[in-house]
């Protein structure tokens, strides 16, 4: 019974266990691995062909290095943005549907209507702002250039529609982001195989428009509406795991994908003039590159704008904080939409929102649908009502009107052909893009499916026990949760803002200049003390105490506004500036103002200068206080500026930062409060920033400012003192000197101040671990020990110094000590580390290649990018780097169009792209240029740019057409773009073009601010006068000034005779004399060829479609063609009678027959001479033979004869028959018996040599045994 | 409507280089007001005029306008153009003058620079050629302009007051540039000089390097200094004489210092072994302020790592001149580029005064007027 339920032994087919065995086998059957194979059959491996052999080390190699791409540094921040999904397609494919689905998959919520940008948490390291794209071309246009991912949808029961295929050549203009195809419709096919061969060939299609194998999706059916969840599961998996190639264009600029928009105009303003410029506040996560606050930006569809203010708020939608768990949280699944009014619940400086119980209260509000929406139309208000009442009716895609169907003629094969398909049941106009060779891959096999499915399905597997987690229970724990929360966070904000209000920035600066200055002021007293004070200072001192007093009562009335607080504060700040100001000097301006007056004007009078420094102190109290400064001013002395002087010295040494100021303030009691602030602003700032950073950036007002509000003081209200060599004059037109000059140099000739810089030079005492001494000593130590082999001697390594100590340390503490074991170990670890690089730089040293070391130093500062401004918070490190993407940010716009704010429609995206430096400005911009292959006409001269073609001496020459499969020169006027960008041209942006819209695709080559662009002028003149090779010339020019500038020009007739100008003719104005190379004729015409230089007119006119109203944003044009302007206002084309063509008429030429005279034929060689055959005359009659009869004996004869001979030659000709037959058989039968010889001497010598062969097997077995039998 | 970039405006002639200079490299227009508005001799002086004629030979499009008096100057910048050119540098201001403002903008020109400079090689004010020759050049290098073509040549020497000195100074182009971690100077190796006399005796640079070595003998024995006499036309228009002293470190930082003879006519005659000695000290005041960059050079540096990548450059300089800070400053409002600044205090070490660390991320600038072919 047992022996039954137990199982057989089974082999093992797989593990290690089996694969010894199939070695062992493999080896008993003398079949081992290639290694083996190489032993045994050495010549198969052997070089056979050194051709060969070279070839293929050259493919190998060749693939190797295509698989190199220049090395970036790798500048993704470690929180990178997220991913911008573009979800693609033409109308009605379902976008909006698989958006929903797409959303619901990742957030488990189901948003009913979508607008703008929604950004969803999708996994623990990737989040996603899914945003639609409609087939505006210029939505396309703008998407493409933001977008890391496409979602192009295509539907399957209709094929590929022309937008599609637009918006591929638009993506491959902007640097090609990752495009993947999502077929929908596929429930439509009735018939399994359609399906399989429509799914083939639409896949085949976008294969070769995108890259082979691309990735092509497949949704297969609509359940209640909405796709399959496996399937929406699937292509999110794809989503979330997806790697991305930084495109050029994206990392070298900053970018945002505004999701949220504000209106901050002043009402009053609005309510005065409506049509009022607008301050509008834009939302987004920073992308690309860092952002400078106060940098240029450029709104597609808008406009260039300079940005007011920059800030960073809190992320509205987090990644969730590390955790070891795999899947996200039900709290963590974020979703952020605020355009369509989800989540996104801010609290910001300038507008309340409150959080309705976090991104979960929108589940649940299926019911209470109406009064929801209600609440939420009214937080979620970005614009006024006015722009609301009109968004309210927002159509999205307006059908193009239906055009006449034309008869297009196919270009080449390679086209789509567009047809315009009319959907019976909507009556919606569709343009179908169709291939001619579509029916040919038809026919084919079915296997790529499969593997495609089976990918899902891997995925499926993958997927589900993710799915398994979520549960109905914690989602009801979250909202819980989140409501909690939000009610938190709207307290905590509450507290913040009323901290903080003001702008994080100023607030931040206000900082920076308030301990800044008190820091100086701290110093100016430090300084005093050292330079034991005299009485003249003292009494300083104490005037401005009193002008202290004086300035309080003001400035308790200016900071009315602010708290108690911030009134200490700023009341301390003022203290501080004064004390400072009597000392003399209070921000770096002014030290280095005074600094630069010795060296400048040497010649300066000390009374002058005490005039400047009561200008500085002037200048840092508010107009009351002149007074009092002029009085302290005139108490000055002489010798007390001079010490001033050197004060500022003392200052200009930053180094001398104080460790004395709690030592002051207990020596000098008068400003005992003072100072302790002062030491404590002092310590904060020591810890938060250096001293230097405000001397340069900190208090330093700009120029312009300080100058109004000098010529305050008035001299019995008539006059003003006029002050030539006012301080900050006399700064700002100084001397320009890059120079640095030594202030006090030391004495060089003290031991001591030589012996600071004596490490300086080699000659110096090195750093430990350079020093030659040390590092001699440490590789004895490392190599000491070694064993002589030849002689057997062991070389003991000396024990170094601090080993020894070390050893003796070790007797002595015997491990009570743990910090002398370590550092032992760590001294080990060094040892080994030190060993380990040395090995490794030895062994990597003919491996590194350039690729290598170039990828190496890549990386190397990539790491340091990261590192640097890790360890600073976000205040600090967006004032050095920018603000850096990843980032929410919010930016502060001004002098927007009013039109942007009323007709704002969240369906439109809103691009704001940094500008580079200089990129704001406008220039020729030269570009590389091809007509798109499917458009279908050739661009002409009447478009915006000039079409140029480069000849060979580097002339650019104007063309009137662009070629037709050629590249062409092209130039514009336009906004300075840098080198290597892609553009395309569209003829109109405007929505009812028919056909494939985009004219013409290129690359910018080249910036300017003037273009070379010539066209040919040919000038045509006629002779008048011809004498031998000279002839006169008239009707070239009008003038004998014109004909001097010509002179020496190269003419030329059309007949093909070359000549020069010479020199302009009295008679008729503006003729010329000229020589040719041969006589003209009066017939001839004579021209010159010239280059004319053309100019490109200097029009720029930014697509402004944002601003159009809703509904109208696709009908925005530039300008209308000629040929539209003359439709619409019904003006005929006159055509020139001149210019038409007509069928060309040819006389047909007559030419007389050549003459040659009588005396020139005698003297005509005879080769030459013309050789009229004269006419044979008739022959004389003595010449003629007499015919020849003969007898009827003879006839006979001669008969006999014919039929003699006519036997004999066939007698002969058969002999000759038979005789070849003969000597065939002939050579057969010998053919054969020399056969039979040779077979017969084959086998002899076969067995001769088989005999010989056994004979010397015989013999070398024999020698072989020979010695055994011996020993035998 | 194209928005041009809104225009800074200064005033004074201060620093009327880093404005322009800046302003040309930043694309942004500037206008500088009351420039010597209160003095007896208002406007601009002839060797800014200079200045603003060789920005306009350089560039393509700018535009210049100056008022009657010469008080106010607007100026929109065009792209750089470069090519072969020749000016006429005005002999009030040396060609270092010149130069170092060149040094910014040659490598980012369209075409090649290649520039003959006439004028005053040596004076008392600006840096030298020699000078800069040896320290600039080394410095731009480390940023990748480096080839064949980029060299600095003094081909006549020229004292003030009379000038007559001809430089020779071409430069390659770059798209981008390297961005650098200068950050440990090294310790100096050599010491290398050129005393130059011209249009006196060629003892006097004899003399010059004695009295030279004679100081810095007691810390370095590797130090040569090249006498170099110039004789008839290549010797300018007026006598002098002067050294220049470099010190090369171990990790390729070079600091220099320099002195020039008085001019002539001006001021009281200078011994040369004065001379020597004076300079020498003066050279070992710079290593004092140490740094891997001149004193001179700084604004150089800190413009080059401005203009880098978007990636983290360092450089660790002596004390912060006034003309750096001001240059800072401006870097801020021309680029909105604020440098991360660390204190190091000197410490124990016997290497000179205190350093510090300069630190930023660079703006990611790229040459918009090179030609892709």
């Amino acid at each position: 019974m047992e022996t039954k339920d137990q199982k057989k032994h089974r082999k093992k087919n797989s593990g290690p266990k089996a694969e010894k065995k199939k070695k062992r086998h493999l080896q008993d059957l003398q079949l081992g691995d290639e290694e083996d194979a190489r032993k045994r059959n050495p010549k198969a491996f052997a070089v056979q062909s050194a051709v060969r052999m070279a070839r293929s080390f050259h493919r190998t190699q060749d693939l190797k290095t295509k698989k190199h791409h220049i090395p970036v540094v790798d500048r993704t921040p470690l929180e990178p943005p997220p991913i911008v999904v573009v979800v693609m397609g033409p109308p009605k494919v379902g976008k909006s549907t698989l958006i929903q689905c797409l959303i619901r998959n990742f957030t488990r919520q189901k948003l009913t209507e979508i607008r703008g940008p929604v950004t969803i948490v999708s996994g623990k390291k990737r989040r996603l702002t899914i945003i639609e794209c409609g087939c505006d071309i210029n939505m396309m246009i703008d998407l493409a250039k933001v977008a890391d991912l496409v979602l192009m949808l295509i539907d399957a029961s209709f094929g590929f529609e022309m937008e599609t295929f637009e918006f591929l050549n638009i993506c491959q203009v902007h640097g090609f982001p990752k495009i993947m195809g999502v077929l929908t419709h596929l429930d439509s096919f009735k018939h399994n195989k359609q399906l399989k061969k429509t799914k083939k060939r639409l896949k085949h299609r976008f294969w070769t428009e995108v890259y082979p194998g691309a990735k092509l999706f497949y949704l297969s059916g609509m359940v209640h509406g909405e796709y399959q969840n496996q399937e929406i599961h699937n292509l999110g998996r794809f989503i979330t795991v997806m790697k991305f190639r930084p495109l050029t264009w994206q990392t070298s600029h900053p970018y945002i994908l505004a999701d949220r928009m504000e209106d901050l105009t002043n009402p009053e303003d609005i309510r005065t003039n409506n049509k009022c410029d607008r301050k509008v506040s834009l939302y987004g996560y920073l992308r690309g590159a860092h952002l400078k606050n106060k940098s240029q930006v450029h709104i597609p569809g808008v406009g260039d704008f300079a940005v007011s203010d920059v800030s960073f708020l809190p992320d509205p939608c987090a990644l969730p904080e590390q955790q070891k768990k795999r899947c996200l949280n039900e709290k963590e699944k974020l979703v952020y939409a605020p355009l369509s009014g989800v989540g996104g619940v801010l609290y910001d400086k300038d507008a309340v929102y409150v959080d309705l119980g976090g991104s979960h209260g929108f589940q649940e509000s299926e019911e209470v649908r109406p009064t929801h929406e209600l609440v939420q139309s009214l937080i979620s208000t970005h614009s006024t009502i006015d722009a609301k009442m009109a968004s309210s009716r927002v159509t999205l895609f307006t059908d193009s009107k239906p055009l006449g169907s034309e008869d297009i003629d196919n270009q080449g094969q390679w086209m789509p052909k567009e047809e315009k398909q009319v959907d019976l049941k909507t009556g919606r106009v569709r343009r179908k893009a169709i291939f001619g060779d579509e029916e040919e891959d038809e026919s084919g096999d079915s296997d790529d499916e499969d593997d495609e499915m089976s990918e899902g399905d891997r995925l499926e597997n993958s997927c589900s026990d993710d799915e398994t987690e979520e549960g109905p229970d914690a989602e009801v724990t979250d909202k819980q949760y989140m409501s909690r929360k939000g009610i938190k966070r709207q307290k905590l904000e509450m507290e913040e803002d009323f901290e903080v209000d003001l702008p994080a920035f100023a607030d931040s600066d206000d900082d920076l200049e308030r301990s800044s200055v008190e820091e100086e002021a701290e110093e100016a007293d430090e300084s005093s003390e050292e330079e034991d004070s005299t009485a003249e200072e003292e009494r300083d001192i104490l005037e401005s105490k009193a002008v202290r007093e004086g300035g309080k009562p003001e400035l308790l009335q200016t900071d009315d506004s602010s708290d108690s607080l911030n009134m200490e504060k700023s009341l301390t700040r003022k203290k501080a500036t004064f004390t400072t100001s009597d000392s003399g000097h209070c921000t770096a301006e002014e030290a280095f103002a005074s600094e630069d007056e010795p060296e400048g004007n040497s010649s300066l009078s000390t009374e002058e200068e005490d005039s400047e420094n009561e200008e500085a102190i002037r200048k840092k109290f508010p107009k009351p206080q002149v007074v009092s400064s002029q009085k302290l001013g005139s108490g000055n002395l002489i010798d007390e500026t001079s010490d001033i002087e050197d004060l500022l010295k003392e200052e200009e040494d930053y180094k001398e930062e104080n460790n004395y100021s709690t030592e002051t303030s207990g020596a000098l009691k008068w400003k005992e409060d003072l100072s302790r602030k002062a030491a404590e602003a002092f310590l904060r700032q020591q810890q938060i920033t250096p001293n230097l950073r405000k001397l340069i950036y900190g208090t330093v007002t700009e120029d312009n400012e300080e100058e109004d509000g000098d010529n305050g003081e008035e001299l019995g209200g008539l006059f003003r003192v006029s002050q030539p060599a006012s301080e900050c004059k006399h700064k700002a037109d100084s001397l320009d000197c890059s120079r640095f000059h030594v202030e006090a140099p030391h004495d060089w000739d003290l031991e001591e101040v030589m012996n600071s810089i004596r490490d300086c030079f080699v000659t110096g005492k090195w750093e430990e671990d350079k020093d030659a001494a040390k590092i001699l000593a440490e590789d004895e130590e490392l190599y000491g020990d070694f064993e002589d082999l030849e002689t057997g001697d062991v070389h003991k390594g000396k024990p170094g110094p601090d080993t020894q100590i070390e050893d003796v340390e070790e007797e002595i503490k015997e491990e009570i000590d743990p910090s002398a074991e370590e550092s032992a170990k760590k001294k080990h670890l060094e040892k080994k580390r030190k060993l380990k690089e040395m090995f490794d730089a030895e062994y990597d040293e003919g491996e590194s290649t350039y690729f290598d070391d170039l990828k190496g130093e890549m990386q190397k500062q990539a790491q340091l990018n990261r590192a640097e401004f890790e360890d600073q918070d976000d205040e600090a490190r967006v004032q050095y780097e920018g603000f850096r993407p990843g980032m929410y940010v919010r930016i502060e716009i001004e002098n927007v169009p009013c039109e942007f704010v009323l007709n704002f429609d969240p369906h439109y995206p809103i691009i704001l792209g940094g500008l580079g430096n200089s990129e704001g400005n406008v220039g020729y911009v030269q570009m590389r240029l091809k007509k798109h292959r499917w458009y279908k006409k050739i661009l002409k001269f009447q478009t915006i740019p000039l079409y140029y073609i480069e000849d060979h001496n580097g002339r650019q020459r104007l063309l009137k057409y662009t070629p037709q499969h050629m590249h062409c020169g092209a130039t514009f006027w336009g906004p300075i773009t840098p080198q290597g960008t892609g553009f395309l041209a569209v003829q109109s942006v405007s929505g009812n073009m028919p056909d494939f819209r985009i004219a013409a695709t290129g690359v910018v080559l080249d910036l300017d601010k003037s273009i070379k662009i010539v066209k040919k002028l040919k000038l045509t003149g006629f002779p008048y006068k011809i004498f031998k090779n000279t002839s006169f010339i008239k009707g070239m020019f009008n003038s004998a000034l014109e004909v001097a500038k010509f002179e020496g020009a190269v003419i030329r007739t059309v007949s093909g005779i070359r000549g020069q100008i010479k020199k302009a003719l009295r008679a008729p104005e503006g003729a010329f004399r000229a020589t040719f190379e041969d006589k003209l004729l009066m017939s001839d015409i004579v021209f010159m060829r010239t280059w004319y230089p053309v100019s490109v007119p200097a029009f720029y006119n930014p697509v402004t479609s944002l601003l159009k109203p809703i509904g109208e944003k696709d009908t925005w044009s530039g300008m209308r063609t000629t040929g539209q302007l003359r439709l619409a206002h019904g003006i005929k084309l006159k055509a020139n009678k001149d210019s038409l063509y007509k069928p060309i008429v040819r006389q047909k030429k007559h030419f007389n027959s050549l003459h040659i005279p009588k005396a020139l034929q005698k003297a005509l060689p005879f080769k030459s001479k013309p050789k009229t055959q004269a006419k044979a005359g008739k022959t004389p009659k003595d010449r003629v033979r007499p015919a020849v009869i003969r007898e009827p004996h003879e006839r006979k004869i001669l008969a006999l004869l014919d039929a003699l001979s006519t036997v004999h030659s066939e007698k002969m000709k058969k002999a000759k028959e038979q005789r070849h037959l003969h000597n065939k058989e002939h050579f057969k039968m010998k053919q054969k018996e020399e056969e039979e010889k040779l077979k017969r001497q084959k086998d002899l010598r076969k067995k001769l040599y088989r005999i010989q062969g056994q004979k010397e097997r015989r013999n070398q077995k024999s020698s072989l045994k020979g010695p055994e039998e011996q020993l035998k | 409507m194209a928005t041009q970039a809104h225009s800074l405006s200064y005033s004074g002639c201060n620093f009327l280089r880093q404005r322009l200079v800046l302003s040309t490299l930043s694309g942004r227009p500037v206008k500088i007001r009351k420039i010597r508005a209160r003095d007896d001799n208002p406007g601009l002086r002839d060797f800014e005029a200079s200045f603003i004629r060789l920005l306009d030979k350089v560039t393509n499009g700018s535009r210049i306008e100056i008022n009657q008096t010469g008080t106010t100057l607007y100026y929109q910048p065009g792209l750089l153009y470069g090519g072969s050119l020749e000016h006429d540098c005005s002999v009030l201001r040396g060609i270092g003058y010149y130069l170092e403002s060149l040094l910014c903008l040659a490598p980012f020109m369209k075409h090649p620079l290649r520039i003959v400079l006439r004028g005053v090689t040596n004076d008392q004010v600006d840096p030298s050629v020699d000078v800069l020759k040896a320290t600039a050049l080394p410095l731009l290098k480390q940023f990748g302009i480096d080839g064949e073509s980029f060299e600095l040549k003094v081909v006549r020497r020229g004292m003030p007051p009379g000038g007559g000195g001809e430089v020779f100074f071409s430069c390659p182009v770059r798209k981008i540039l390297k961005p650098i971690q200068l950050i440990d100077p090294g310790k100096i190796k050599r010491i290398r000089g050129m005393a130059y006399s011209v249009r006196v005796s060629p003892q006097m640079a004899n003399r010059i390097v004695d009295s030279a070595r004679s100081i810095l003998n007691k810390f370095l024995p590797d130090i040569y200094i090249y006498t170099d006499h110039m004789k008839g036309i290549n010797s300018g228009k007026s006598p002098g004489f002067g050294l220049s002293l470099v010190a090369e470190t171990t990790n390729g930082t070079f600091l220099s210092a320099e002195l020039a003879s008085n001019p002539q006519g001006q001021g009281a005659a200078m011994l040369p072994e004065d001379l020597g000695r004076n300079c020498a000290r003066l050279l070992l005041e710079e290593i004092y302020r140490g740094g891997c960059v001149d004193s001179t050079n700084q604004s150089l540096a800190l413009l080059l790592m401005t203009l880098g990548q978007q990636d983290v450059s360092k450089v660790l300089l002596g004390p912060l001149s006034p003309y750096t800070i001001e240059f800072l400053r401006h870097l801020k409002s021309f680029f909105q580029i604020m440098f991360k600044i660390e204190t190091k205090p000197c410490g124990e070490e016997l290497k000179g005064g205190d350093k510090v660390l300069m630190t930023c991320v660079g703006i990611g600038f790229s040459n918009l007027s090179k030609t892709l072919k």
